[in-house]
């Protein structure tokens, strides 16, 4: 279903509501269209604040008995049924021919965005096999939280072996008492060990790694900057990509795959035309470059209606073969300059962020991928022909953003282990996902270092002898902070034992009475 | 809100929200209190579709998660639900 939609003040807003059933004269040159039944209007171009039901969209001729927007120029008569205040975010709504609504400036005809039924997933707990969910279920009974893994070792071993009964009642007692065997002790320093873990490796990797690598010919950022672009959560990285798996139906088809990359690409105005400002007849003209065009697969007759969408109102367009000329209805030396910045980022194609993508065929997955520069994962999962599930960025902050603050836990972890794993070096997994659990801690993703968790360390102390000591003594001093005194920097500065292995025992005496 | 159901992407895992009556159980096999719990917010994209599921999650709730665990096969988490 289509919906006009238009931009409005509060006032208009609420005159019509006030004199509804009425007729509404817009400046707006909106061509008559029977399909359209119901209308939203806008204030901030960010909320819809009233939906109408309409009846007749009509070219506007000096009528009487109806509301006005402006007192001149009035161009289309809307006949407004009913209306009532509502609340929609513009988000939920798209252009009827696919584009996305950015910002509506004048009208816009849009419909409402499908929306995916939300379930949850089938637990993972219950596809276990029945003798793991037996073994499972006997050691919780003693108390202890085997990993499903061990479980799993264990009945394959039954299978494999015919263990039975008492036996294997043995050997899971034994596995048991391995794997407690193996667990962290209390107060053992797993930062400091996770730290060096992932330190050491690191000095390896400043010295012969090259950071950058071409794959399929694009710039990647590797190695050590992109490590501590990890770690300090950055809020783009210094080359965001995507990876685009596609849908079961296109994935084997190149020509798909590669319409699908060739309309993803973003192609501002700038990118296939000139712009010139003539500030003396306030107007601006656009060359077009035919090759330009043809590189990017894009057709004049394309470009135009898309052009006339910006504020059509205040400008007068002509056309010659290759030049198109905007010319302000009243010269204003500062919105012809306006009207410039607006052409020269105006996006003609494409979503927003994606520079350059290329399509690639996975030998191992037999299937096309597309690889992108630039990244704009809520665009790109919205697509057709996308395998939503597997797409992903290398972009941590905007996955949290997308899709939570889990799914940035694992792709901190992914990418750290991937560019740990490039340049060659082995650190175990759990020193990372403890680096992941920390940064994802608060429910957003937070830097390592002085402007993320060293910053909020509860001890004054602590912080201070971290960074900018003065500023945490003169701060903590002025508002009275207490230090307990339970982490490590400051008992060191004490001079007490610090909590943790043997230090963190405390002795009580019990009193004979 | 979105063409694609977020909880079945395979970077999210599996999120369930913690019966109140649980609640308890689980605090005290933790030996925790709810606030030293890790912290997910009101507005993170899965609390939103998993309030489509479930209703209105109000801050103070707990979200059970369970991950594919490289290293455990499966392990489970609870984050504290805060606003924002």
């Amino acid at each position: 279903m289509t919906v006009l939609a238009w931009k409005d003040t509060l006032k208009k807003v609420k005159e019509l509501i006030d004199k509804a059933p009425v007729g509404y004269c817009l400046d707006y040159d909106i061509p008559p269209d029977k399909a359209v039944k119901e209308a939203l209007i806008t204030i901030t171009g960010k909320m819809f604040v009233a939906k109408a039901k309409i009846s007749k969209i009509a070219p506007y001729q000096n009528e009487k008995n109806v509301i006005k927007k402006k007192k001149d120029k009035l161009k289309t008569l809307v006949m407004i049924e009913k209306i009532e205040e509502i609340q929609d975010d513009i988000v939920n709504y798209e252009e009827v021919n696919g584009g996305s609504v950015d910002k509506i400036l004048s009208y816009v005809i849009l419909s409402r965005k499908e929306e995916a039924k939300i379930i949850q997933r089938e637990p993972m707990e219950e596809k276990l096999s029945n003798d793991v969910k037996a073994i499972l279920h006997q050691v919780e009974k003693d108390g202890v939280d085997l990993p499903v893994k061990i479980a799993e070792q264990l009945a394959e071993a039954k299978k494999q072996y015919k263990i039975e009964g008492k036996d294997f009642d043995k050997l899971v007692k034994a596995a048991v008492e391995k794997y407690k065997e193996t667990e962290v002790d209390p107060f053992e320093a797993v930062g400091i060990v996770g730290a060096q873990s992932i330190g050491e490796p690191g000095t390896q990797m400043t010295m012969r790694t090259f950071h950058f690598a071409g794959v399929a010919e694009m710039d990647v950022t590797l190695g050590l900057p992109r490590l501590i672009e990890i770690v300090d959560a950055r809020k783009t990285p210094s080359t965001p990509s995507m990876t685009i798996y596609l849908s079961e139906k296109a994935r084997g088809d190149e020509d798909k795959a590669v319409g699908l990359a060739r309309s993803i690409e973003s192609t501002t105005l700038l990118d296939i035309a000139d712009i010139e400002v003539n500030t003396t007849e306030s107007y601006v003209k656009i060359l077009l470059d035919k090759q330009k065009m043809q590189e990017r697969g894009l057709k004049r007759e394309e470009i135009l209606p898309r052009i006339k969408k910006i504020r059509m109102q205040k400008t007068t367009i002509t056309e010659e073969e290759n030049e198109i000329r905007l010319t302000l209805d009243e010269p204003s030396f500062k919105r012809i300059y306006q009207l410039y910045e607006n052409l020269k980022t105006f996006q003609v194609k494409g979503l927003g962020g994606i520079k350059r993508a290329i399509v690639k065929f996975d030998q191992k997955a037999k299937e096309w991928v597309i690889y992108t520069q630039g990244s704009n994962l809520a665009g790109v999962l919205e697509l057709k022909d996308v395998d939503f599930s597997r797409t992903r960025t290398n972009d941590i902050i905007e996955i949290s953003q997308v899709l939570g603050v889990e799914a940035a836990r694992e792709a901190i972890i992914e990418e750290s282990t991937s560019t740990l794993h490039n340049a060659g070096l082995n650190t175990d997994i759990r020193h990372l996902m403890l680096v992941a659990d920390m940064m994802t801690f608060s429910g957003v993703v937070e830097a390592i270092g002085r402007h993320g968790i060293s910053g909020k360390k509860a001890s004054v102390l602590a912080r201070a002898a971290f960074e900018i000591t003065s500023k945490h003594l003169l701060n903590a001093g002025l508002i009275g902070e207490v230090d307990r005194l339970n982490g490590v920097a400051e008992n060191i500065i004490v001079g007490q034992p610090i909590t943790l292995g043997t230090g963190a025992v405390k002795l009580a005496y019990r009193r004979e009475d | 809100m979105a063409k694609y159901n977020i909880l079945m992407h395979e970077m999210v895992p599996e999120h369930w929200l913690v019966s109140v009556k649980e609640e308890e159980k689980v605090l005290k096999t933790l030996g925790v209190t709810k606030g030293q719990l890790p912290k997910i917010r009101k507005s993170d994209p899965v609390i939103k579709a998993l309030e489509k599921v479930e209703g209105e999650i109000i801050p103070g709730r707990m979200i059970e998660i369970v991950r594919k665990s490289r290293t455990r096969g499966i392990a489970k988490l609870y984050r504290t639900v805060i606003g924002e």
